[in-house]
């Protein structure tokens, strides 16, 4: 299993698309880009809708579990930071209620070769600091396919 | 059809030292690549009257210094200080393959009549890709804080999702790695020229971001590559044969900054450049003689001959088994040794391997009877161009 007790992690810098993200990370809740013209939700944030141009943004609860879109594992230690961890699973996530929003993150709880393509998955949160939550996957708990 | 098909060619290639480390200024590789390029094409440098580059530092985290980990319009300008230059161009969006056509652009349009274009690649000290230091801004403040942003692992993503989606496996590409180092050695001036590799040798080789291993990725080198271009009338009257474009095209499809991983992203973004090209010159994939597709990082290759139409979505590692790209193979392919074995300097020797091929000017490793030349000139995403020389123009 990776560890991640020695890595420190570049700490994330909320701009003005991004702060409703961070800030309801912070709650414990995965809040993404919702566009209120065609329903689509995004990620990463964007000024408009990818999908049909709109300015009309809000970003809205994502409940339940997703899937791992994709997944590498990390064995290059060029990063001294998080060359404790190596090798080690980043995963992009495609939540069920959210399709087509990708949301990076790191499998966290299991052995890196249980990341694959299609694996259930569910949120949990990561305390970086006072001001920053990073949202992160594990193992769904459940057997449940949305 | 393009109705300025086969009305640019080009006439002349150079290319500079090649060497792991900045032992010289990049802007001195670029120099050597520029003059190289116009000895070969028989011009003087004053007949040069139109320069174009794309000048990025695809390293990041590093400082970009004009002459010394970039050279742009203006270092070559300062340095050359051309008596008739008339035209430059300085591009942004489509990588090298963006600043030839505009040159071909610009040559039509009459303004200059011998363009030079160069690509000149900075090997900094250090990683190459960094993460973002103790914060991470912009996109990178959904990447950076999961070890995301390395070497490869944007590429790598989407290769997982090719491999596990279409049930492949990675081991299929040592062959691509294989026959290109192979090809490599007919090649003086690629940086892996005398330096085999073998099929144990890459699948024995440590793991960088998986699925990509070490020889999946090309070496960071400094050098530099350069090509002369004219119209067709006056490339006519030029020592070397011509190779004239018959057409190009580049992508119309861009992903928003930061969403990684998506495969559909690779497709498109290929399909709508080589729809452009297919259309503008007349050929279909089956008309082609000779293809260099690019492969900074392997998984290009697939992405490349999948949404180029060459192979259909999922069979491009098998496309590329027994003996289809060898040099007498159904499609040669990355005949100059790819990315893969002349080091990094991007998109540019592509294209200019797809030149020489055309003009029957690749000498040892030249493919018999090649006419219809492809160039993928980079990465199929953010940053893809396609091209198609001839020879002979029909």
């Amino acid at each position: 299993m990776s560890d991640w007790s020695k890595v420190t992690r570049p700490i994330p810098v909320p701009d003005e698309w991004t702060k409703p993200f961070w800030d309801a990370a912070k709650r414990g809740v995965l809040e993404l880009q919702r566009c209120q013209n065609c329903g689509d939700f995004q990620h990463p944030p964007y000024a408009t809708c990818v999908n049909c141009i709109s300015t009309d943004l809000k970003f809205e609860p994502v409940e339940g579990g997703g899937t791992i879109y994709a997944y590498t594992i990390m064995y290059h230690t060029g990063d001294q930071r998080f060359a404790g961890a190596v090798p080690y699973a980043s995963i992009i996530v495609e939540m069920d209620k959210a399709p087509g929003a990708f949301l990076p993150g790191n499998l966290l709880g299991v052995p890196y070769a249980e990341a694959k393509v299609g694996r259930r998955v569910e949120v949990l949160f990561e305390t970086l600091n006072d001001d920053i939550t990073l949202p992160q996957f594990r193992l769904a708990q459940t057997t449940s396919t949305a | 059809m393009w109705d300025n098909r086969c009305k640019i060619a080009v006439s002349g290639v150079g290319f500079s030292k090649v060497t792991r480390s900045a032992e010289t200024p990049l802007a001195a590789h670029a120099l050597q690549a520029v003059q190289a390029a116009v000895a070969d094409s028989g011009l003087e440098m004053s007949d040069i009257d139109g320069l174009s580059t794309y000048p990025e530092l695809p390293a990041t985290g590093h400082a970009e210094v004009d002459g010394v980990s970039i050279v742009s319009v203006n270092c070559m300008m300062a340095m050359l200080k051309l008596p008739d230059l008339s035209w430059h161009m300085q591009v942004g969006s489509v990588n090298i393959g963006g600043a030839v056509q505009q040159a071909v652009n610009a040559l039509l349009a009459g303004v200059c009549k011998y363009v030079v274009v160069w690509r000149a690649m900075h090997n900094p000290q250090g990683t190459y890709q960094n993460l973002p230091g103790s914060h991470a801004t912009g996109a990178t403040q959904f990447t950076g804080p999961y070890g995301f942003g390395g070497p490869g692992q944007g590429m790598a993503v989407a290769y997982t999702r090719w491999l596990e989606k279409n049930n492949q496996n990675r081991e299929k590409m040592a062959t691509l790695a294989v026959t290109q180092r192979r090809h490599t050695q007919n090649n003086p001036d690629a940086y892996f020229y005398g330096t085999p590799l073998t099929r144990e040798d890459y699948l024995s080789s440590r793991m960088v971001a998986h699925p990509f291993c070490l020889f999946d990725c090309d070496i960071p080198v400094q050098g530099a590559a350069a090509i002369v271009l004219t119209t067709a009338d006056r490339a006519k009257d030029l020592k070397p044969a011509p190779a004239y474009i018959a057409g190009y095209g580049q992508r119309l499809h861009f992903e928003v900054a930061g969403r990684i991983g998506s495969l559909s992203s690779y497709m498109e973004g290929g399909s709508s450049s080589s729809k452009l090209t297919w259309e503008r010159s007349g050929f279909t994939p089956k008309d082609v003689d000779v293809a260099q597709i690019y492969d900074g990082f392997s998984a290009s290759v697939i992405y490349g001959l999948e949404s180029y139409g060459f192979c259909k979505e999922g069979e491009a590692l098998d496309f590329i088994q027994d003996g289809r790209m060898e040099l007498d193979g159904e499609l040669p392919m990355n005949t100059f040794g790819g990315s893969l074995g002349t080091g990094r300097i991007h998109g540019l020797w592509h294209i200019i391997e797809g030149a020489l091929q055309a003009s029957g000017r690749a000498g040892p490793r030249q493919v018999k009877d090649a006419n219809v030349s492809f160039v993928g000139a980079s990465a199929p995403i953010v940053t893809g161009t396609t091209f198609i020389f001839v020879g002979d123009p029909y």
